[in-house]
């Protein structure tokens, strides 16, 4: 354990939790009209902290971020779907990381890809209808576009954030 | 920072050729899913729509009669049924993505009202029946 990685984490978890409030405000189902389509902008904190902080930091800091959600008027159907959609998309993310063959961006899109098939999983669980599988193929392609602009987000966040921090990123 | 790891790490956060391979496995597998999950859907005849609260049916109603029906759970659902087709036309629901879905009318067909925890699909004619449960 390392003070600054901690301190690191409690901002990045605030820095989420921001994020997921104010993503409510933007109206991708507008343009999208489909349940569960979203930018995925808290996504870009998890991406952020997997590269900077290592994946045990980003499980954490999901975690956190999924339960502070549920408490700020999520419920606990939404923190079913958040867990679901969030720590599939980390373990793809972290897993894909591993092979150093992606970018930031290729990580991302995979990652954007595992939360919608996460969340059809909890759908699937809460309602008990095979038939949302259907709703994956558009979801999926509307990831292809979140994931790369989240990608694009979580690169020039990785690229500005201070030396002290990226020092972290050779060590784990 | 020793300017070898600086190399490294700029180019771990730069787009590269192998990106484009992450969004057309994403893409490919889009195309996947849906051919294996539409294919089965087509078919006209004797459609009715299945109302599910929780997983549970609690409604069932034939697109060849014109009908409302109020399905009231965490939050209240006006499903409408007009020409064939099937709508959820009013929820007070937060985001209202079922009513934003609008009509449907094939076999296989699905409305999902998430926060309600409501889901209508239609079967009937030659729909799929052999979903998972």
């Amino acid at each position: 354990m390392d003070a600054r990685k901690i301190t690191a984490s409690a901002v990045l978890t605030a820095l989420a939790l921001a994020l997921s409030y104010i993503e409510r405000f933007i109206p991708l189902n507008l343009a999208v009209p489909l349940p569960g389509v979203r930018l995925g902008l808290a996504n870009v904190v998890t991406l952020a902290a997997l590269y900077l902080l290592g994946s045990g930091y980003a499980a954490v800091i999901l975690l956190l971020r999924c339960l502070l959600a549920a408490l700020f008027g999520g419920g606990a159907a939404g923190l079913l779907f958040s867990l679901c959609g969030g720590f599939l998309a980390l373990l793809v993310m972290a897993a894909v990381k591993r092979t150093a063959f992606f970018s930031v961006f290729g990580v991302s899109v995979l990652g954007a890809a595992a939360h919608q098939a996460g969340q059809i999983l909890a759908g699937i669980l809460l309602m008990r209808s095979g038939y949302l599988v259907g709703y994956l193929p558009f979801l999926l392609l509307v990831s292809a576009v979140t994931g790369l602009l989240t990608g694009l987000m979580a690169a020039g966040v990785l690229r500005a954030v201070p030396a002290i921090l990226k020092r972290e990123v050779e060590q784990s | 920072m020793a300017p070898a790891s600086e190399k490294k790490t700029k180019r771990v956060y730069a787009f590269r050729p192998a990106d484009l391979l992450a969004v057309l496995l994403v893409l490919a597998l889009a195309g996947v899913i849906a051919a294996v999950f539409f294919t089965r859907t087509v078919g006209q005849e004797g459609l009715y729509a299945e109302i599910y609260r929780d997983g549970v049916l609690v409604r069932t109603m034939p697109l060849s009669s014109d009908a409302e029906a109020v399905v009231q759970g965490l939050y209240r659902n006006t499903v409408t049924v007009r020409g064939g087709r099937i709508a959820v036309t009013s929820s007070d629901c937060p985001g209202e993505d079922c009513v934003h879905t609008g009509w449907i009318s094939g076999a296989g067909g699905s409305i999902v009202c998430l926060p309600n925890r409501v889901e209508v699909r239609i079967r009937g004619g030659s729909g799929p029946d052999a979903e998972v449960r």
